[in-house]
């Protein structure tokens, strides 16, 4: 086929601002000499989230020992597998200054941006995936991929800002198709090249962006920044139609599985037990063959109505509802459902620990955040929300800790995770969260 | 009107209630069901989790076991005096099998057509024509208890009680069939599960309404109308049959209303000559009316009109129960697959027909019977048009094949002449065992030595069998025992 | 018949900068709305324009509830990177479908002098004429330039003239020009006023939730819509078209917060007849109920708070528990007296959408429906609440109102509950699936409330209560202001829809009168000059017990 000049060279400079991230990534992995896939492929690192609603019971979760060694709590039973793989964090805070503690929201607003939020339901500020996707995942496919294990587009806490929040695949075949459908080529396989209609593509979208000038006329602050998101996301699509021009880096030595077909994908736990780790799994494949780099995953909203058959409330009412046991101290039926949330947790691990790749797994070259929107659900705290970090990030950061935060802000867990995907950055979080130290001691 | 609840006593709140849950007495009503479970009324003695195979008060060895193993097909296939033993070891083990791609397939079919062919000499098939066959023997019930009727009003008669202390209960079906492997325990019987089954998925739907002018509970002059619905069971979120959906009751010429009496909830209809029902069936040419002679049902309203349950019997042909059974599939199948021998079956009934006298011959031609019921809410409603059963226009093949199969075991059976396997229905694996065993290595010796019901030229086309057998009788044939001895030509 | 629209659009094609337009040309001009399009509107507008045959598929963002409109959101959001990659999709998807051999036929109404060149005559025919029914208003001839660039490149690298027709639509379809209705007001003397395309855009979207159709987009092109005659016929003429149930279906689907039902779950141990069919028909059944209330019978749109007339599928009557008559597949029932339903609040809808997966809430139901019927939104509770005396089913207290009121009776809990718990009261009659019952673990069910000074009993006392409420007329003008303009309801003055409200009381209560009302009033396409910021959330209902 016969190509214009102009969109030819168009393909090239974008396929070239593609590539221009690739060195940077390397040098940084080099730097560690260990992140070689067998083929002799450098292995990106990835980030991930994991998002689980309504906390976990404080007397059943966090370690009383503090640093390494710690003590396995009940309610990280679950997790025991990765202890080694992970760090868990405790005590750390949330502080709102003189915005409203939004109920369900400033908690994870908070961990995902470093500042609490000033609106409901809306971040203010970037989330921390989409920082270091800018980063990390130039020349992929795609920039981010999210997923919502209980079925709703909305439940996904990746945001540019605002009150926009990145529509997440609501089911595992949904998901399959955006990664493995049709698009999708296998980059270890023998006939990989670059789709022609994808260079069409990019001129159609360039005139797109070409009309930014003419329609930012006369628009106010509000709509120009709401437009100014519109044309990042034109731009977005034609970094990844530039990637997918260009065979990626990664060798996977991984099957793609088959079609998983419809299944209900809704609030009830055996659904939501079965499907995320299938979407986890996606996920993992979708790193391994670097269709992506940073995947967000989400198994409920926060204030999680997942529910038990039988439960007539279902979690989040059943923590406002349910009375604390005196005997126990804790409110029995929610620390269960706290124990699903870890258990799930544990599930997705196992999916990322499953894929083999250089010296060790996918979860070794990642780093997952997961987090929660509160504390102790029952009264909307938000100080000592959980925090895990699982995965050495390629060997940028030590495991098997429990850091016990002491009333620290839980921007330092941000600012530490940045640090060891690479971001260079000195300071994160805003007001009383802002902070300039990172847990160093967990720094490679 | 509605009063504060703090102005009533627990106890007049109580009544209250159940005021506003009864509707008021005389005053027209009416109740509908849909049938949930339906199917033989052959109550299992055993414990509950316990399989149908397991020995207990109905079947004190257990389910029949036709053809379940080498050892049993060995046992089948030894009645056959023109077999060799290089034959019967050939089938029962078919050299070379490990080699075949389908090896299971190939001993389904090759069993299949063996047992087929059980005849006092070589060449009848005897799916249709039993009568040719030596008698097998079936299991019988030995239990005292059974569900059904009393259907000829005489205590001494049928020799079972019912589980309420009814005496002189008819169900001679039960004890003739009861131990069938299939039908046995409805909690693991493979046709009662597969035809229950079949009919929550849509297969056909039995519905029941019952109307008065009383109470629901209590009314000594209701009505009981029963019949198939156009319209597909619906299941709710559990899979269950969902309560409270509407169905259409298909009002036919043999449309079925009957009188019935109330008594706290338990319903008695009237005996009528002749009652049609809808039959049971997993395939859809098994669908129809079984027609019950002096026929009559039953059924226990729960309190709360939330469940219906009881059963509805009478007496019916024995040859349409056995054909439509029988045939539903292949004879073959029906034997291999769930381990039901038909050519055992047909003695069986035969010996425990116990209703409507050929007059000729004063044979009995009908056995009492009844088919147990489950049932939902519904609402049954009549329909705008008169409404059909479904019936799928890829299914009329099916059907034909069907009727034309049982119109030849009836035949065969009546005239004592043996007959040919109708061409093109299945019936004796045909050539399904062919097609089947083409990797075989022994492939020729079965070719050579089963029979078949008809052949196939070098293109694979099937033709009849020729010349065609001449008609024969066969001797009178009702005990098992003295039969082999005198089979011999 | 589509060839008479495509010459009559031809005709619009040659003025395409004139009359007031040439005043926005010239920069007197501010954007006073900038919203995006909804999945509905996207796809209506995609089936006027290229007829229903063209399919279109992808995932549509999410929208957001923003003081009980999701209306309102469509002001706030933009399209994320995922958002945009599905419209990309969709765009070609549409483009391909419109220029390939099965619809060319229909769709390009010039044939080009060569199926293997560029033809720049009949390029721009196509371009002009889908260029001015995507953005609803004509292309500037710069606009129509640079598409036309993109074609003729195309063109001429496939070799295929319908290639270059395929990408320049595609282009089209994922410019923010089509994705965004861009409302542009005129400054005149101290008001801005909305310019014709604009008008006609909105008043389109709002009667008939599509985008406006040739005659509307000619009244525009002739300034006939800035007449006060000429918008009244326009008005008319909309209100009297059938189509008018679309628009109105939509704005109920929003007001009622009907999309909720996407996303119910219910559980199935305790509920098992709830599922399949049940949750869009629940929907479905609020929609035809409010549908023939308020435009086929024309009748008093207080009406939907006492009426027992109703439509019901087969799956919807089992759930009422009453007959089917199997003679379509939705029948018109009227539910007897001693039902206890009143009005839509007493449907499966409201009733199953506000309660929990296994049981009822009074709070829940209370507090959606003083916000949605007499735009009433209850505070958040405080954070540090405790609710355990709701739950405990062991203790004394058997019923939900027993425990709900030992629970609201401490002071800070009172006057938020007092304010929504005696609606969500009245309906506890009913179970979290909508199925009638009477008693609570073995407890007669005590259905009374008082609210503002008024006592009732049960849903029908609550649907009188409701439909007497002058709140509730009200309520429903300012919904529908705030939906046709995308604004925050709560931010709207009652003054702006004064007029409006008036024609609506005059009329009895007729919808269509309010319709025209609000349509007509001269505030209806004025904008203060500062443009209005929405913030979202804010006041979101409120999702605790």
């Amino acid at each position: 086929m016969k190509l214009q000049r102009r969109t030819l060279l168009r393909g090239m400079f974008q396929g070239s601002v593609a590539v221009m991230g690739v060195p940077f990534l390397d040098c940084f992995l080099d730097s560690k000499g260990q992140a070689l896939a067998a083929t002799g492929q450098r292995i990106p690192t990835r980030f991930s989230t994991f998002f689980f609603g309504l906390g976990l019971t404080t007397s059943l979760w966090v370690p009383k020992k503090a640093g390494l060694d710690y003590d396995t709590t009940v309610q990280l039973k679950p997790l025991e597998p990765f202890k080694k793989k992970m760090n868990v964090f405790s005590g750390m805070r949330v502080m709102v200054d003189d915005n409203p503690n939004f109920q369900h929201w400033s908690g994870n607003a908070a961990i995902a941006t470093g500042i609490a939020p000033t609106k409901n339901s809306q971040f203010d500020s970037k989330t921390i995936d989409q920082t270091i996707a800018d980063v990390i995942s130039r020349g992929t496919r795609y920039k981010t991929v999210q997923a919502a294990a209980s079925g709703d587009p909305k439940h996904c806490y990746s945001s540019l800002g605002g009150a926009n929040t990145l529509p997440a695949e609501p089911t595992p075949l949904s998901l399959y198709t955006r990664l493995f459908g049709p698009g999708f080529q296998d980059p270890s396989s023998g006939d990989w090249k670059p789709d022609p209609q994808v260079m069409l593509q990019q001129s159609v979208l360039s005139t797109v962006s070409d009309e930014r000038k003419d329609f930012m006329k006369d628009l106010g602050a509000g709509d120009r920044a709401r437009m100014d998101q519109y044309f990042t996301s034109v731009r977005e699509a034609e970094l990844q139609m530039a990637a997918e021009l260009k065979r990626p880096d990664v060798i996977a030595k991984v099957a793609i599985p088959g079609n998983p077909g419809e299944m209900p994908v809704n609030y009830a736990l055996p659904n939501v037990r079965t499907v995320t780790p299938l979407m986890a799994k996606l996920g993992a494949l979708a790193m391994a063959t670097d269709q992506t780099r940073v995947f967000n995953l989400a198994i409920s909203e926060p204030g999680s109505n997942i529910f038990v058959p039988g439960d007539p409330l279902g979690y989040h009412i059943t923590t406002h509802m349910e009375a604390i046991d005196t005997a126990l101290g804790y409110q029995p039926k929610v620390a269960e459902y706290n124990i699903y949330s870890m258990e799930i947790l544990a599930s997705v691990l196992k999916e990322m620990d499953a894929i083999q790749e250089g010296d060790g797994t996918l979860l070794d070259h990642s780093l997952l955040m997961a987090y929660s929107d509160q504390s102790y659900a029952k009264i909307h705290a938000v100080d000592g929300i959980p925090i895990m970090l699982a995965g050495n990030a390629s060997g940028r950061m030590k495991t098997g800790y429990h850091i016990a935060g002491g009333g620290n802000p839980v921007s330092r867990v941000g600012l530490t995770v940045q640090k060891a995907m690479g971001i260079a950055i000195d300071n994160w979080g805003k007001g009383s969260m802002e902070t300039r130290s990172a847990y160093t001691e967990l720094l490679a | 009107m509605f009063l504060r609840s703090f102005f009533l006593g627990s106890a007049v709140a109580a009544a209250f209630v159940a005021a506003l849950v009864q509707p008021a007495a005389a005053a027209p009503w009416t109740r509908g069901f849909v049938v949930r479970e339906y199917g033989f009324a052959f109550r299992y003695g055993g414990r509950e989790g316990r399989p149908e195979t397991a020995p207990a008060a109905d079947c004190a060895r257990g389910s029949a076991v036709h053809f379940d193993n080498e050892n049993e097909m060995r046992k089948a296939l030894s009645r056959q005096k023109w077999r060799s033993k290089q034959e019967i070891d050939y089938i029962v083990a078919p050299p070379g099998i490990e080699q075949a791609r389908l090896p299971t397939y190939v001993r389904f079919y090759v069993w299949g057509r063996a047992v087929s062919y059980r005849g006092w000499r070589k060449g009848i098939e005897t799916y249709i024509n039993p009568f040719a066959a030596d008698d097998p023997g079936q299991p019988q019930v030995v239990s005292k208890i059974s569900d059904g009727f009393d259907l000829d009003g005489d205590q001494k008669t049928g020799g079972f009680s019912s589980p309420d202390g009814v005496r002189g209960v008819d169900n001679a079906l039960y004890r003739a069939w009861g131990c069938d492997a299939p039908f046995r325990n409805p909690a693991s019987g493979t046709l009662d599960l597969r035809e229950n089954t079949q009919m929550q998925e849509g297969l056909y739907t039995v519905v029941i309404r019952l109307s008065g002018n009383q109470n629901p509970m209590n009314d000594n002059d209701a009505t009981v109308e029963i019949g198939y619905s156009p319209d597909k069971i619906v299941r709710d979120a559990r899979a269950n049959v969902a309560s409270d959906y509407s169905y259409r009751i298909v009002k036919s010429e043999q449309y079925t209303k009957l009188k019935a009496k109330i008594k706290n909830g338990v319903v008695e209809t009237e005996q009528v000559d002749r009652l049609h029902v809808p039959r049971i069936g997993w395939f859809p040419d098994q669908m129809g009316d079984a027609d019950f002679h002096k026929g009559r049902l039953g059924l226990k309203i729960d309190s709360d009109g939330r469940a219906a349950s009881g059963f509805v019997g009478g007496y019916r042909n024995w040859l349409d129960l056995l054909s439509e059974n029988t045939f539903a599939q292949t004879g073959a199948e029906q034997g291999i697959r769930d381990h039901e021998d038909a050519v055992a079956l047909y003695y069986a009934l035969k010996r425990n027909a116990d209703g409507l006298p050929d007059p000729k011959t004063g044979r009995n031609t009908a056995i009492s019977m009844a088919y147990r019921i489950k049932a939902v809410p519904a609402h049954v409603v009549d329909p705008a048009m008169p409404a059909q059963v479904r019936r799928l226009k890829e299914d009329e093949a099916r059907v034909k094949g069907f009727e034309m199969v049982k119109a030849a075991m009836i035949k065969a059976v009546t005239t004592k002449i043996v007959q040919p396997v109708p061409l093109g229905t299945g019936e004796g694996q045909f050539p399904a065992m062919e097609n089947t065993i083409a990797d075989l290595p022994s492939k020729e010796f079965f070719l050579k030595n089963l029979d078949a019901p008809g052949r196939l030229d070098e293109k694979g086309n099937v033709l009849p069998l020729a010349p065609a057998p001449t008609p024969e009788r066969q001797v009178n044939n009702t005990t098992a025992t003295t039969i082999a001895s005198q089979s011999a030509p | 018949m589509r060839s008479k629209v495509i010459l009559a659009i031809a005709a619009l094609l040659s003025c395409a900068i004139c009359g007031d337009l040439a005043a926005w040309a010239a920069g007197s001009t501010q954007v006073v709305g900038l919203r995006r399009l909804s999945e509905q509107e996207y796809r209506n507008s995609i089936a006027d324009i290229f007829g229903k045959d063209i399919s279109v598929q992808g995932m549509f963002e999410p929208q957001i509830r923003i003081s009980g409109l999701l209306a309102t959101s469509t002001s706030v959001l933009s399209v994320t990177p995922v958002g945009f990659e599905a419209f990309s999709k969709m765009a070609d998807g549409i483009a391909l479908q419109v220029t390939d051999e099965k619809h060319r036929g229909e769709l390009v109404s010039c044939t080009p002098k060569s199926a293997t060149a560029a033809d720049e005559a009949c390029a721009s025919e196509f371009l002009g004429h889908y260029g001015l029914l995507l953005f609803r208003r004509p292309l500037t001839a710069s606009e129509l330039k640079a598409r036309m660039d993109l074609a003729r490149s195309m063109t001429k690298s496939s070799g295929d003239f319908y290639t270059g027709l395929r990408y320049g639509l595609a282009q089209l379809l994922q410019s923010p020009n089509f994705l965004f209705r861009k409302e542009v007001a005129m400054r005149k003397g101290g008001t801005l006023a909305l310019e014709p395309y604009s008008r006609a855009t909105r008043l389109s979207y709002l009667m008939w939730d599509t985008t406006p159709d040739s005659e509307l987009l000619q009244s525009a092109q002739s300034g006939e819509l800035n007449t006060v005659a000429g918008l009244e016929k326009q008005v008319n003429r909309l209100l009297a078209s059938p189509r008018l149930e679309s628009g109105m279906r939509a704005f109920f689907t929003d007001m009622l917060a009907l999309d909720t039902f996407d996303t119910v779950s219910k559980d199935a141990l305790i509920y098992p007849k709830w599922g399949g069919a049940m949750p869009p028909s629940a929907k479905e059944e609020t929609l035809r109920t409010v549908i023939n209330l308020t435009l086929r019978e024309n009748g008093d749109v207080r009406d939907m708070m006492t009426t027992r007339k109703t439509f019901l599928n087969r799956s919807m009557a089992a759930l009422y528990d009453v007959d089917f008559t199997f003679d379509d597949d939705w029948m018109a029932h009227e539910f007897p007296k001693e039902s206890g339903r009143s009005g839509i609040v007493t449907q499966v809808s409201m009733l199953s959408m506000f309660s929990h997966p296994g049981q009822s809430s009074p709070t829940k139901r209370g507090v959606a429906l003083m916000d949605i019927f007499l735009c009433e939104p209850t505070p958040t509770p405080p954070a540090n609440v405790d609710f355990s005396a709701i739950n405990d089913t062991t203790g004394p207290l058997k019923t939900v109102r027993e425990r709900l009121m030992a629970h609201a009776n401490t002071p800070t809990c009172a006057s938020c509950h007092n304010h929504s718990d005696p609606i969500g009261l009245s309906l506890e009659g009913f179970d979290t699936i909508g199925g009638r019952r009477l008693t609570e673990n073995g407890q007669l069910i005590d259905l009374s409330a008082s609210l503002q000074g008024k006592k009732f009993q049960d849903g029908t006392g609550l649907g009188q209560y409701l439909r007497d409420n002058p709140r509730f007329p009200a309520c429903m003008a300012r919904k529908l202001y705030a939906y046709a303009k995308a604004v925050d309801t709560e931010e709207v003055e009652p003054s702006v829809f004064k007029a409006a409200y008036k024609s609506f009381t005059d009329s009895g209560f007729r919808l269509r009168a309010l319709i025209k009302g609000l349509a007509l009033s001269p505030e209806f396409f004025t904008a203060s000059p500062h443009v209005q910021e929405v913030s979202a959330g804010q006041t979101k209902l409120a999702s605790s017990p």
